[in-house]
């Protein structure tokens, strides 16, 4: 199974890239979002809402980032689980709880948006006969950008592991090896 | 959990066990022939489709069918082995994934047909993505039941893993692995020139 690093402009590796890039904080707030993920045969499409009431802190991501560089995906998911709960992800009936969220401005009018939820959300494709194990991928990770107008799009790996490595410092492998399209982001008004 | 009763797939074929098959010589109902459809499903989480297809090369002779409903009378396992023993009559594809039928039945109706196949093993496990989800074991057959018109035009509904027990009013209770039900819509008898 290839591990798929993931470039500068996604997720995790940006702010680790980037540690005291975060933007101006801008929590509370909560987006709707619309994701799909098309496969041979068909395709999948749902309707979630995450809410974040605080970006974690400078000091608290360095802490995990530095779990991840020194003790890889296991010890990250401990001190992940050990964090605050700073939002959630909500899908239908089910909520996910957000343990690790960053925002940091791109360009003059977009900010991206990245977080990991403590558990996976949907194993995607483990319904298949022959599907693999799901044991490892542990968590969910969430990217996306939006414009001043709060409209944008990103990707989600639904279940995923991380480890260090690769140009950015960090890994992320989705267990699909397909991600999901978060076609529509509209962060909601107040 | 969900038990499909007597409305439901393989019961329309085998409580009507003794209706008269339409005839296989029949150009327009008879095999060789193939079934398109869109398989969907919905939960609050959300909503899948996928298209899938059915090819039957011939439908199932009734001797046949009585040993499987006779073996279904001793369990569950009795009669996946006699489904697993019985030879193939056609094929379930979806995406890239082909499976075989081993059971195809067809029912005259008023208006068409009410067509029945049993494939020897599961298709998918919808809701076996979701962490936590519940074990698989026992849901070894999947079940297709199709309602046509006379013009090769219907609906259906598909159970991707099932389980296949006697019981009920009619002797026969179908169990669906799956949470939501999956919707056949479009379904088309393709017609081959």
């Amino acid at each position: 199974m290839a591990l798929r690093a993931l470039t500068a402009a996604l997720v995790l590796a940006v702010p680790v890239a980037l540690v005291g890039a975060q933007g101006k904080t801008t929590a509370p707030e909560s987006f709707k979002v619309n994701g799909q993920i098309l496969g041979a045969a068909g395709g999948v499409a749902s309707a979630m809402t995450m809410a974040i009431d605080k970006y974690t802190s400078e000091d608290d991501h360095k802490a995990l980032a530095d779990t991840l560089k020194t003790g890889g995906h296991a010890a990250f998911v401990d001190a992940l689980r050990k964090a605050p709960a700073i939002g959630t992800v909500t899908i239908g009936e089910r909520t996910f709880t957000v343990r690790w969220a960053r925002t940091l401005p791109v360009g003059r009018d977009h900010r991206r948006v990245a977080l990991v939820t403590d558990q996976p959300i949907f194993f995607a494709g483990a319904g298949a006969v022959d599907a693999k194990p799901t044991a490892g991928y542990d968590l969910a990770v969430i990217e996306f950008t939006i414009d001043s107008v709060g409209l944008g799009k990103g990707t989600m790996a639904p279940a995923a592991r991380v480890k260090a490595g690769g140009p950015t410092g960090v890994e992320v492998d989705d267990y699909s090896g397909k991600r999901v399209e978060l076609m529509t982001v509209r962060r909601e008004m107040k | 959990m969900r038990v499909l009763t007597a409305a439901l797939i393989l019961i329309s074929a085998i409580a009507v066990g003794h209706a008269a098959p339409q005839s296989s010589k029949s150009k327009s109902t008879g095999a060789p022939e193939t079934f398109n459809a869109r398989a969907t499903v919905g939960s609050a989480e959300g909503r899948g489709d996928a298209y899938i297809s059915i090819t039957v090369d011939k439908y199932t002779p009734e001797k046949q069918l009585q040993a499987m409903e006779n073996a279904l009378k001793r369990g569950s396992a009795a009669f996946v082995t006699a489904l697993r023993a019985a030879p193939v009559v056609g094929r379930l594809t979806v995406g890239d994934k082909t499976f075989d039928v081993r059971w195809a039945r067809q029912v005259a109706t008023d208006k068409g047909r009410t067509i029945s196949f049993v494939v020897d093993k599961p298709v998918y496990f919808i809701g076996g993505g979701l962490p936590g989800a519940k074990a698989r074991e026992g849901f070894d057959v999947a079940v297709v039941q199709l309602v046509m018109d006379s013009s090769g035009i219907g609906e259906g509904r598909l159970v991707a893993a099932a389980k296949v027990k006697p019981g009920g009013e009619t002797g026969v209770e179908v169990e669906a692995y799956d949470a939501e039900p999956v919707t056949l819509r479009s379904v088309m008898r393709i017609i081959v020139s």
